[in-house]
Parts: C-alpha cells; structure tokens; sequence
C-alpha cells in the first residue's frame, strides 16, 4: 500500500473535475490503488454534490425534456452494438493501471524504449495536453540514476517495483513531487526493474496554469 | 427580495410539457426537504426503466444541473445541452448508482462533473477523458476498504459547516478550477491567505467527517 500521496489540494481538483490532464491521469492511478485517497476524493466529491445541491436554479427550456426523450429512444435502438465494443476494449493488460490503458498501448515490455544508457530508458506517452509533458521511465534493477535536480515541478509514481533515495524508499503506488529543491540521486531495488511514470511541466508551452482545458466551454 | 420573488416565479414556469402542475411540485419540494427522495427516483430508473420517476427526477433537478453548468462558465444553450447529455447518462447508468456508497445528489455531481469534461473533447482521441480518470463502476475491492460514506450519509451537508470567505475559495476550485496563486490574484489578496482558506476549510470538511463518523459508529455499536 502506498505511503506517499497526492497533497489534498490535488485530490480536491481532481474531484472537481479540474484536472483532466495527464497530472490527472496519474492521481487517478495512484486513487485506484490507495483507499485513503480513494475516501478523501469521495469526501470531496460529496462537498461537490453538495455545491450542485445548493446553486440557485436556471430557467430549462420547456421542450428539453421532449428532445431528451427523443435522443434517449434513439439511444435505445442503438444500443446492443455500442456497449460490446465498449467493453472489449479495456479488459487486457492488467499490470498497466486502468487510467492509463488508452494511452499505454503495450505491455511494459514492449514498448519503445529508448535511452543512452540501457540503466535508464524512457519512453513519451502521447498524451494531448498543453501543460504536461508526460513520460515513462525505466531504472534497471540495482542501477543508481546520476544525482540531479530538477526544472519546476515534477510528478513521479511509481507504478513497478521500487526505488530509493538517500530518506527514503518508494514503493509501487507512491505518488512523489519533486522540485528545484529536490536533489537526489535514485536506485532501483535490486531486485526487478522500476518502472515510473513521470508528468513535468511541458517546456515553452506557458499557457496559464492549466492552460485553456481547465474551462471546456471557452472553444 | 424582489429578485428573489422573480426567480420564485421563474422558476414555476419550469415545467415540462405533459405532465401535470401537482407531479411537478411534487418533485421540487420534496428533492429539497427530503433527498431521499432522489435515490428514490434512481432505484426506480435503474431497477425498471421507470419513465415517471425519469420525469420527476428531471424535474427536480434540471434547473441546478444546468445553474451548476452556467456557474462553470456555460452558456445557457451549451448549458442546457451538458443538462440534456447528463440525463441521457443518468438514464442509461441508473442501474450503476449505489445508494450505500453515496448520495443521488453526488452521484449526479460526478456525472455533470465528467460530462462538462468531455463535451469539449468528443473528437479527440489522444486527449483525456473522464472515463479515463474514473471507471464507470469502482472496483469491488476497493469500495470494500473506502468506509468513509458509510450508509451514505458521511459528508452531507459539509458546506454550510465553511464560513463565507473559505466556501468563496471553494467554489473557485470547483467552477473555476483556479489554481491557489490565481485566485489570490482573483480576490487581490496574498497567496498565503488563500492557501490557508483552503487548508482551514479542508480541516474542517475533515472534522466534519470525522465527526459525523463517529456519530455513525456510535450509533451502529448501540444496535448490535
């Protein structure tokens, strides 16, 4: 079980629905595996049900729920050829997170590594985001990363075996933040191969925090 | 108070067509005195397709889930179309609410929440979409081990618990989805302030929780 988390901060936006990016992709990973955090997004999502509860009523067109009807019947003649493909498509590759299947389309294994030292490969997820860049990384067992800082702000969780540095050791499921602040220098346990996922701000991209996704009505 | 006599009068004009003034009502009052009414309303469309309680639970609800959209920065037409797809949604999905593991009024949250995500973005492959970020059932396992809703009713009505400057901060996150350092920009006040609003209210839901918890627990204790 995980014993590192996303920051309550974190949890709150991605309950409000704000945070439908790659740092979205990769709460939602960490929540699917970690009760705690599962039970804090609950929480908020009842704060949320409680916002929607208490906002002051818009006048609806009288004939929406008409056209409503008419698009459920439509619905209804379509449905036994939708919902099976639906299904299909997410029921393989049980070590990649949930969350993360639409955009790791592979076992880890055969993915397209690549890397100048076969100690630590990488791979970039195409995710259309405009604020992250979003990447995975692969520390070979026992291998020790160089020491480093790091360029704003970055997320990492680690999503197979595990790896430490000097305080402490991260385990499958941990959810890391690291900063300029943050100097140090991982190893991977010797005994399997550390598979992270990894979301940093995207260079050259300043597009106002989260960049114009945050509001999907302003198209 | 003449504002709010106008919307009073608005409001009663929110009827949909073929239905009588009396069911409408009906609806309407009891979705605010008694939200029991709502999952109510769910089970039935759920369990049997039931199309009254599909009508009764539009009517109870069409007028915030569309203010909740307008809130978010919607237009009253795109509003009134995330209102329209989330009872498509609530239509089709009914069956998946649990009334143990959360209130109907959450559970339409979620909903609206997930659909103003993806209207935006239905002809994008490679971006992210709510279905991505929350699986249409939680895992069984999981919802085993999350004993925070129990019986549903943990962290209701947490928000008249917040005072008027931390729920300004609230809404801010949820409509607006401004980050800490945009909203002290918003409110012209220091980024340390907003900072500890939010902390404070986060406390507070959490005590309120917490407190609510208890209760529960004590009360279950006394009946074995």
């Amino acid at each position: 079980m995980a014993n590192y988390h996303p920051n309550d901060e974190l949890l709150m936006s991605f309950a409000a629905g704000q945070l439908a990016d790659a740092l979205g992709l990769m709460v939602a990973c960490h929540v699917e595996s970690c009760p705690k955090c599962a039970e804090k997004v609950r929480n908020f999502e009842s704060l949320g049900g409680d916002i929607l509860n208490q906002c002051s009523e818009e006048v609806v067109s009288d004939s929406l729920l008409d056209e409503t009807w008419a698009k459920i019947e439509m619905f209804e003649r379509n449905k036994v050829s939708q919902e099976s493909f639906e299904k299909a498509a997410n029921e393989k590759r049980v070590n990649i997170p949930r969350p993360m299947r639409r955009f790791i389309k592979e076992d880890f294994d055969q993915l397209d590594w690549s890397g100048f030292s076969k100690n630590i490969q990488e791979v970039n997820l195409n995710i259309d985001d405009e604020r992250y860049t979003t990447k995975l990384y692969r520390i070979k067992a026992g291998s020790k990363l160089p020491e480093h800082t790091h360029k704003g702000t970055e997320y990492t969780l680690v999503m197979q075996g595990s790896f430490s540095d000097k305080s402490c050791k991260y385990n499958q499921g941990d959810f890391i933040l690291a900063d300029e602040n943050t100097k140090h220098q991982p190893q991977a346990s010797a005994d399997a191969d550390c598979i992270c996922l990894a979301v940093m701000d995207a260079p050259l991209k300043m597009t106002g925090f989260f960049g114009r996704m945050l509001n999907p009505f302003l198209r | 108070m003449n504002a709010l006599l106008d919307k009073k009068a608005k409001v009663s004009l929110v009827k949909p067509r073929g239905t009588s003034a009396s069911s409408s009502n009906k609806g309407r009052v009891l979705a605010q005195k008694e939200p029991n009414e709502l999952n109510q309303f769910l089970i039935r469309i759920g369990e049997s397709k039931d199309r009254q309680a599909f009508v009764d639970l539009f009517k109870a609800t069409s007028s915030r889930l569309k203010a909740f959209a307008m809130q978010c920065g919607a237009s009253s037409a795109d509003a009134e179309e995330l209102l329209q797809e989330c009872m498509i949604i609530v239509w089709r999905k009914a069956h998946t609410f649990k009334p143990e593991s959360g209130s109907a009024i959450t559970w339409l949250y979620t909903i609206v929440r997930n659909k103003r995500i993806d209207m935006a973005r239905k002809s994008r492959h490679e971006t992210v979409q709510s279905d991505d970020l929350w699986a249409e059932e939680g895992s069984e396992e999981l919802e085993a081990q999350i004993s925070g809703e129990m019986e549903g009713k943990t962290a209701r009505g947490m928000l008249k618990h917040l005072p008027e400057v931390q729920k300004q901060v609230v809404f801010k996150v949820y409509f607006e989805g401004k980050s800490h350092s945009e909203i002290a920009a918003d409110l012209d006040l220091p980024l340390g302030t907003i900072k500890s609003r939010l902390r404070l209210a986060m406390k507070k839901l959490e005590n309120v929780a917490k407190e609510q918890m208890s209760w529960l627990i004590i009360i279950l204790m006394m009946n074995f």
